[in-house]
């Protein structure tokens, strides 16, 4: 549990983002946003309850809301459509998960733990599902008719008759160039950091991974020149 | 050419307001040419058939009515019907009116009461209006009212639960309405008493922001309808409405008290639409040179010392032109911007007179 | 009946309640009021109708006069263009767009030519009949590959699902990401003979679409990210004249088959669907973030919601079939559909599918994005152990408009990754399954020797020569 002057250092961070207040102007306490919003059917997770509790500036339930409620919106954006205030709930919820991650709160991480797979993908290859993620062990839930036709993955997707769709461990193939372009993206714009700083083992498979293409691209480069 | 700019002024609009106007200067001995746009006087009580006024109680057409014969009987005033001023040239003291009828008139004042339009339920397309047959506005839930009987127009079905909904076309920047509409609450709670008198075994609900019963009209409308007539009020903002496969209409909601989510079944769906500016404001504005204030209703001249002036001297401003306006106030107003233009072209014959 | 006090307002009542200020009789028997002593309005029928026409009268949403406080950041983007911050990315007569009308009635241009595709990494990775389907369709118009439309390698994701599903990223990045993919769309013609600006970007996915959107709000608005992204595409090489390159528009797939659904109706189509019962489910992503660019026609539901998937369902003449959770999200959720399932599932069960199934009697349902497509493709089967034992076929509708203008099911449409049952709304539309499931192994025989068969010629993906 952290300390008021913390929790006060969070709400700051929250509100000095630049789009604060863009998605907040104020609220009618209409509950249109929580009318519309698919978490609320579920969770208990109100959109209404975030914008109030930024709006009136409860560091210690904003600090709370954080650590759960936060991570139950869908991020569908009805609320922002809907709202007459013009306010985006949802916008101000991705704010509030950046702020979790910077400061790296322990329920961030253990929120997105089960969720490595898709930034491992996502960092590694600019792609965010692939083939062979959707395998059925991975979603037993998804049940046995996964695919209508048996056979090898491989074999199956050269049969898509579209060149940069026959991959198995990207969705699309993404050249050597684009990928490390990307890469100086996420170095440029603070992204590998809070990789690092939400989870350490993931950090370092995807910081190796990245390394090992940037010499790939840099090995080719070379035979480009010599070319 | 019509009229002596020495004792004439023109009137343009004859609502509540402009018909207050035209008989306060004519009581006072001047003589007032009214320009009214559409080919019967009585502005949107009339016009778009409203049934009982609030507070009073009184059919429309008898109390506006009674306003219009006033009007119409009176042997110094001057009415144009389907008519508008296309030109607006001079001075105070001495302005000349160019009418769409090829007529000029000459006037030494002029007084807006152009009154407001509708807000259009089509322009809050979730909200089922033109998508579902059972989804009404409050004026056509008033003619219901004055037909005698309430009834499902899909149907013809006696509605067991009719939901009225609160603000629609008001307080609501995702469509640049960011206005109170100012009625809507107290006309919404005088119709769900008129609906569950006509047809005792329809429940109403009424879904709201805030209720602004202003003045007197909180004991009389807001709680006697719940203490008399039994209306719900749900303190929530519907989000969409759909139909289900039944025919009946659903409502989404927030009940924000509860604090969860509901959706909700409903026979008839009634927006409680707002006043928009006139849309002929633009036309109006550039015709008269007056000014429009930021949600395009007619600009208020400083109000302490300048009470219903506009930006241009000697063009005054009375009713829901100025802002959505009550029916009693816009008379009040129309009195006081005839006050106002009277005593200008007394000022100007003084002066004359030296 | 004598008067009493329980009429609204205290209209008929005697002694204190009848001093309401503006009280008068008119009825001759000091009575006023509903019930009854119900009085008419004196209103003809005719009257009546008029006074009321106004709000029958279906006055054009797009007459809505916002004045200056609903902004259309596209002017302010043009206003940057002139002040020589960034280059527009046009549309030109070469793409020969075709004009529609958005939620407030403001102009979009839809290029209908020259597009780049600009893919989408949820529908090549897990729905490949999708991006297919399109071009197969772009093929059959008679679009040129490498001329007209151009599927290269060197496009990433928007990143725009890990972002909204685990909050890492930021606006910085998504704004690097969009502005590289879309230099790469600016400068893409270049190597196959053409000038800067010849292939404008499609975007497939509805997120990607949304996300875009807003990040080009932000770009427009914002120096000082416009600042720090440029330090970023300098260092890419992906800056035009020291300048950012931002598109004219940002258009999403679908809008390019609303715009085409006449031509595909009347030129491709080959199997009546006029017994199909279709129910939509158009992306949240696409008509609720940044709402007002999506597109709104008078003649397609009134112009009421969104005209996109049920104008090329109606186009090629199905029935579409309203139902009331139309409005409501899929339930993907981003990161719910990966670590929070039971979310997803429940709640596109009871939401979506259930709904569709009950109340519309739906023979399948469209959507125009990826997650929905998926969310509610994969989570029918699960449904039987919370005793929702519901099926209804999905996917796109250019999947949907690709079956009726004959292609493959399994060739094209891809069917085999759906986990729905798809295979009864082909039989319904009278394809046999099973025939074309067997030609389709027989197929995948061929593919093993590599004999495949390509909608373009592979070496246009990597900038190879038509």
């Amino acid at each position: 549990m952290a300390n008021y002057a913390e929790m006060q250092q969070i709400f700051d961070d929250i509100r000095s983002d630049f789009r604060y207040d863009h998605e907040l102007n104020g609220c009618l306490n209409c509950g249109v946003c929580t009318a519309t919003c698919p978490s609320a059917h579920f969770y208990d997770y109100s959109p209404r309850e975030i914008v109030q509790l930024l709006w009136t500036e409860n560091v210690e339930q904003i600090y709370d809301a954080m650590q759960e409620k936060i991570w139950a919106c869908a991020q569908c954006m009805t609320c922002a459509a809907r709202c007459p205030f013009k306010n985006s709930p949802g916008g101000l919820v991705a704010i509030m998960r950046e702020v979790a991650i910077a400061r790296g709160l322990q329920s961030a991480k253990d929120v997105l733990r089960p969720f490595g797979r898709v930034m491992l993908k996502l960092i590694t290859t600019g792609n965010q599902l692939s083939p062979d993620m959707i395998q059925p062990d991975h979603f037993p839930d998804w049940g046995p008719n996964i695919q209508k036709v048996e056979g090898d993955l491989k074999v199956l997707r050269k049969a898509i008759p579209v060149k940069t769709l026959q991959t198995v461990d990207t969705a699309w193939e993404v050249s050597l160039k684009t990928s490390v372009e990307m890469y100086t993206i996420w170095e440029m714009t603070g992204v590998l950091k809070s990789l690092e700083m939400m989870d350490e083992n993931l950090f370092d498979v995807i910081e190796d991974f990245i390394d090992e293409k940037k010499e790939d691209y840099e090995d080719w480069l070379e035979e480009q020149d010599e070319d | 050419m019509q009229g002596d700019a020495s004792d004439t002024v023109l009137v343009v609009g004859a609502g509540p307001a402009g018909l207050s106007a035209a008989a306060s200067i004519a009581a006072a001995g001047f003589r007032p040419v009214v320009v009214e746009k559409e080919d019967v006087l009585g502005g949107a009580p009339i016009l778009s058939g409203y049934a009982k006024l609030v507070p009073s109680g009184e059919w429309a057409k008898d109390a506006i009515g009674r306003m219009v014969a006033r009007v119409e009987q009176d042997a110094s005033t001057t009415v144009f019907k389907g008519t508008k001023v296309t030109g607006f040239e001079g001075e105070p003291g001495d302005f000349t009116a160019t009418l769409s009828n090829g007529e000029h008139v000459k006037a030494g004042a002029a007084i807006l009461a152009t009154g407001f339009t509708h807000f259009d339920s089509i322009n809050k397309p979730e909200w089922g209006f033109g998508t579902y047959e059972d989804v009404l506005t409050t004026t056509q839930m008033e003619q219901m009212v004055a037909g005698g009987k309430i009834f499902c127009p899909s149907d013809g079905r006696v509605p067991e639960r009719v939901a009225i909904l609160l603000c629609v076309g008001s307080r609501d920047r995702q469509i640049g309405r960011e206005w109170c509409s100012k009625i809507c609450c107290t006309v919404s709670t005088n119709l769900a008493m008129e609906i569950k008198e006509l047809s005792p075994t329809t429940d109403v609900f009424i879904y709201y922001m805030d209720i602004r019963t202003f003045g007197l009209y909180e004991d009389k409308f807001y709680w006697k309808s719940q203490e008399e007539f039994k209306t719900k009020f749900v303190k929530a903002r519907i989000a969409e409405v759909t139909t289900s496969g039944d025919g009946r209409l659903l409502v989404k909601g927030e009940d924000t008290l509860v604090k969860r989510p509901i959706v909700i079944p409903f026979d008839i769906v009634v927006h409680a639409i707002g006043m928009d500016p006139n849309e002929d404001n633009p036309e109006i504005s550039k015709v008269f040179g007056v000014g429009l204030e930021k949600h395009g209703f007619i600009d208020r001249a400083e109000f302490y010392t300048s009470t219903c002036g506009t930006t241009r001297r000697g063009v005054f401003a009375a009713g829901s032109c100025y802002a959505p306006e009550t029916i009693d106030d816009s008379i009040s107003q129309g009195h006081a911007a005839a006050a106002r233009a009277i005593a200008e072209l007394h000022a100007l014959a003084r002066k004359k007179a030296g | 009946m004598n008067p009493t006090d329980n009429t609204p307002g205290n209209h008929n009542a005697n002694g204190d309640g009848a001093t309401k200020p503006g009280f008068h009789n008119t009825d001759g028997q000091g009575i006023a009021g509903h019930g009854s002593f119900f009085q008419e309005t004196n209103l003809s029928r005719e009257e009546a109708v008029k006074a009321t026409d106004w709000v029958r009268k279906h006055v054009d949403r797009r007459t809505v006069d916002l004045g200056d406080r609903m902004d259309d950041i596209r002017e302010h983007m043009w206003e940057l263009e002139r002040e020589g911050e960034i280059i527009v990315h046009r549309i030109t007569d070469a793409h020969k767009p075709m004009t529609v009308r958005t939620l407030f009635g403001w102009e979009k241009k839809i290029p209908t030519n020259q597009l780049w595709h600009h893919k989408s990494c949820g529908q090549c990775g897990n729905i490949p009949g999708y991006p297919t389907s399109l071009l197969w369709t772009m093929n059959q118009l008679g679009m040129q590959p490498g001329r007209d439309y151009l599927d290269e390698t060197d496009q990433t994701s928007c990143t725009a699902w890990n972002y909204h599903g685990s909050g890492i990223g930021n606006v910085e990045s998504l704004a690097a990401v969009f502005l590289r993919n879309f230099h790469q769309a600016y400068i893409s013609g270049k190597q196959h003979g053409f000038d800067a600006g010849h292939f404008f970007p499609l975007v497939h996915c509805g997120t990607s679409f949304g996300n875009y959107k807003e990040i080009r709000k932000y770009l427009i608005e914002s120096a000082e990210l416009r600042e720090k992204v440029k330090k970023i595409l300098g260092k890419l090489g992906r800056l035009v004249d020291g300048k950012l390159v931002i598109p004219e528009e940002i258009v999403h797939y679908s809008e390019w088959v609303h715009v085409m659904r006449n031509r595909i109706a009347s030129e491709l189509q080959k199997i009546d669907v006029s017994n199909i019962r279709v129910t939509a489910h158009v992306a949240c992503h696409y008509y609720k973030m940044v709402h007002e660019d999506a597109v709104y026609d008078a003649d397609v539901l009134g112009g009421n919601r969104t005209a996109i998937i049920t104008s090329v369902a109606q186009a090629l003449g199905a029935q579409v079939i309203d139902y009331s959770t139309w409005y409501d999200c899929c339930g993907f959720g981003f990161r719910h559909i990966i670590s929070e399932r039971e979310f997803t599932r429940s709640f596109t069960m009871d939401r979506k599918i259930r709904v569709a199934r009950e109340e519309a009697n739906a023979d399948v349902m469209l959507a125009n994005d990826t997650g929905c497509v998926t969310t509610m493709d994969k989570n029918q089967w699960i449904g039987k152990t919370h005793e929702q034992n519901f099926q209804v076929p999905i996917m796109a509708d250019i999947q949907f408009a690709a079956l009726a203008c004959g292609a493959d099911p399994f060739k094209i449409v891809q069917l085999q990754w759906h986990a729905s049952p798809c295979e009864d709304l082909v039989e319904k539309m009278g394809i046999s399954w099973s025939e074309t499931k067997k030609r389709f192994q027989e197929y995948l025989k061929e593919v093993e020797q590599g004999n495949i068969e390509y909608l373009y010629n592979p070496e246009l993906a990597y900038g190879g020569a038509q």
